[in-house]
């Protein structure tokens, strides 16, 4: 008997598209179109072009199946599961105490003017937050990025 | 200097001319379109090359022409428009295509690159509106990009599984000087098949004790009716189809069963409940088809062959799912079964009673007037050779349930977007095709009604279409759900429409008026003989239904049917 698809996970995606601002335009009026689960979407540039990152929450099989239409767009270079994701955050953390802590829980971090930028292994992360939330004072999480990679997990 | 692939030296003076050479290079014959001041430039270089323009009356009779062209000839269908209203006009045709495959470059001229994103006079964003429904769009900016980018549209419109796809060329690049026309064909290398997805398929048919294959549109655009053919013989196994893989498969042979769904043959749909091996080749399990997907073929274990990957799963899981061209997919399958075996005998015997009532009462309104009558006349008298274009609404099901299709890709139908206003225009792709093949157009009064200005172009051209309207006075389709579920509260359902006799005598062209009582072979027979374009209105009973009927979303167990008698009569 034929079984519909359900049960869900987060899938991570990353994707390399080609053509700026249009190629996007069409990426995203597909995830609308086709009424994908996106739970997150984060986009970046580097030196090979845009990069996206998303998570889709529906079960694995419906995240390749959706893969498998997002490839077939002209404007996607690669696309695949990403085997690891990196989760990144935004931080304002009062005194210096902090600093030991990441490094003993392994969370890699930078600092730009006044605000920290965190990022590591979402628990790892998830972690380090309990561990510091009294010295706290703003927390921006931006979401899981896959770890530099050729963009196919 | 530059070299065609038909290695022609030219040097492409503007980019109008470097489209051109594409479309020359591509092995286009025709265009649909109609000028604007956008595209102009394009127009002007037109004259100078030997490809044949169809000036339409709408843009979207552009488009459904091209599509009719691409649909009965596999090629890549081409159509021309202006920006703004020109664009916008063609939207619908698009969507048509993209929901059934069908593979289309559509040109829309753009206002010039200085006076874009300024609203511009006749300005839209023809690639942000047509984004969803087009496999790939480009705006060419760059007058070099444009030879290259107008043959990277035709291979990727017809690449894979086929689509529509959009090229918008900015006014002043089509006058610029365009010096590189190069292009390297992209190559499709066949993917090879999963060895062993094809040995399970084949061996969940081999044990399968009521298998059913179901084809679908994906069948005639990988042109693998002989391979499908080969397969029901060699295993015995009944064939259905889709609405779109109608003549996919020859109606007059024995292993040929009917099509489901929402209309679909009370019988068909039965004996997909009761199959336990459903075989499906190039289609995607539309909503019309499944209904109630958590009850759509309780028993039956799915074999989904499919070019698109991603269909797979999208609607039902299937056992075995196999992406891959259907040609090549059958052929594997095929490999595993060298000689014919005779299989499956008690299975064909029982859905051939379950289908005597069916013919007993479709014998029997064949001899009253009304639409089963109608469709028969038309067979009759065009024969073999005849090519069918149906509107959409409930004539277009009366067509696909009563004529009997034999001929292959002979059938043509908005099916997935159910366009309205499609058939006219899409048959006068089909005639330009095929001039010197019998096209007959069946629609609705509601249809019709909607591209009929393209009368005049069939006229312009001689092309030799019949026309068929099955004229209720309704909007019937809507009608018919009014009355079952709206407690028949017609509600802007009724609706007039000219004296189509005379409309067509407006327009140079033939009619005739069919009433209940008239003799309907005589005036389809008429029509047939009559040289070019000809109207026969037939007035039907406004309140024939199309039966059976699966209400949206339910399974075939709450199939609404109706004895045969409510088939048509005055």
């Amino acid at each position: 008997m034929p079984q519909d698809a359900s049960s869900t996970t987060l899938n991570p995606i990353e994707v390399r598209l080609s053509g700026g601002m249009l190629a996007l335009n069409r990426f995203l009026m597909t995830l609308q179109n086709k009424r994908m689960p996106v739970f997150s979407f984060t986009l970046g540039k580097d030196e090979r072009g845009m990069r996206a990152t998303m998570l889709l929450d529906c079960p694995p099989e419906s995240a390749r199946r959706y893969t498998a239409l997002l490839s077939a767009l002209e404007d996607v270079q690669q696309i695949g599961a990403a085997s690891e994701t990196l989760e990144v955050a935004l931080l304002k953390i009062r005194g210096n105490a902090w600093k030991g802590s990441a490094a003993r829980v392994g969370v890699e971090i930078h600092e730009d003017g006044d605000t920290v930028v965190a990022s590591g292994e979402a628990e790892t992360l998830e972690a380090w937050f309990a561990e510091i939330k009294e010295d706290l004072e703003d927390l921006v999480r931006l979401g899981p990025v896959a770890r530099p990679g050729d963009g196919r997990g | 200097m530059q070299s065609t692939a038909f290695n022609i030296e030219y040097q492409p003076r503007t980019g109008s001319e470097a489209m051109c050479e594409a479309l020359l290079d591509e092995g286009v014959e025709y265009l649909f379109g109609y000028p604007g001041g956008a595209i102009m430039p394009f127009y002007d270089a037109l004259p100078d090359y030997p490809l044949r323009h169809v000036l339409v009356r709408h843009e979207q009779a552009a488009a459904h022409a091209a599509d009719g062209y691409a649909r009965a000839t596999g090629r890549v269908g081409v159509l021309v428009a202006t920006s703004g209203p020109g664009a916008t006009n063609i939207v619908t045709g698009l969507a048509t295509a993209q929901m059934d495959s069908v593979p289309l470059v559509a040109i829309t001229g753009q206002v010039g690159r200085p006076a874009m994103g300024k609203d511009s006079f006749q300005e839209t964003n023809v690639m942000g509106m047509t984004l969803p429904f087009t496999k790939h769009s480009f705006l060419v900016e760059d007058p070099d990009e444009l030879y290259p980018t107008m043959r990277r549209a035709f291979d990727i419109a017809r690449s894979g599984r086929p689509g529509p796809v959009l090229v918008d060329v900015p006014k002043d690049v089509q006058v610029a000087a365009c010096n590189d026309n190069g292009y390297r064909r992209l190559k499709e290398a066949p993917q090879p098949v999963s060895g062993p997805a094809l040995e399970a398929a084949a061996v969940l048919l081999r044990k399968a004790k009521r298998p059913l294959i179901l084809a679908g549109h994906g069948i005639i655009l990988s042109r693998a009716e002989m391979e499908l053919r080969l397969l029901a013989e060699r295993t015995g196994t009944p064939v259905v189809t889709t609405l779109l893989g109608i003549s996919a498969f020859p109606e007059d042979h024995p292993l040929y069963i009917g099509w489901p769904g929402m209309h679909g043959a009370a019988s068909v749909n039965r004996a997909i409940d009761k199959s336990d091996l459903l075989f499906t080749v190039g289609m995607r399990f539309d909503d019309r088809i499944t209904g109630a997907v958590h009850k759509f073929a309780p028993n039956a274990k799915i074999v989904h062959i499919d070019v698109d990957p991603s269909e797979l799963g999208k609607v039902v899981k299937p056992t075995v799912g196999i992406a891959a061209d259907a040609k090549l997919a059958l052929r594997g399958v095929l490999s595993r079964f060298e000689d014919a075996e005779d299989r499956s005998a008690e299975w064909r015997e029982e859905i051939a009673k379950s289908q005597e009532p069916e013919k007993k009462s479709r014998d029997e309104a064949r001899d009253k007037y009304g639409p089963i009558r109608i469709m028969a006349a038309i067979k009759a008298a065009a024969g073999e050779e005849v090519r069918l274009v149906t509107d959409v609404g409930q004539h277009q099901m009366w067509a696909a349930q009563f004529f009997e299709f034999t001929k292959h890709n002979s059938h043509i139908t908005s099916g997935g977007l159910g366009t309205m206003g499609f058939a006219l225009p899409a048959a006068m792709g089909v005639a330009f095709a095929y001039p010197d093949e019998p096209v007959w157009v069946v629609a609705g009064d509601g249809g019709i009604q909607m591209n009929l200005q393209e009368l005049a172009t069939i006229r312009d051209f001689g092309l030799n279409i019949k026309v068929a309207i099955l004229n209720n006075g309704y909007l019937g389709m809507v009608r018919q759900w009014q009355q079952f579920f709206h407690n028949r509260r017609y509600s802007e359902t009724p609706i007039s429409g000219p004296d189509y006799e005379q409309f067509a005598t407006a327009y140079g062209l033939s009619g005739k008026t069919v009433r209940p009582g008239d003799d309907v072979e005589a005036a389809v027979e008429w029509a047939q003989e009559q040289p070019g374009c000809v109207v026969l209105d037939f007035h039907i009973d406004p309140e024939a239904n199309v039966y059976p009927m699966i209400p949206s979303g339910m399974s075939v167990n709450e199939m609404i049917e109706e004895s045969g008698a409510a088939y048509g009569g005055a």
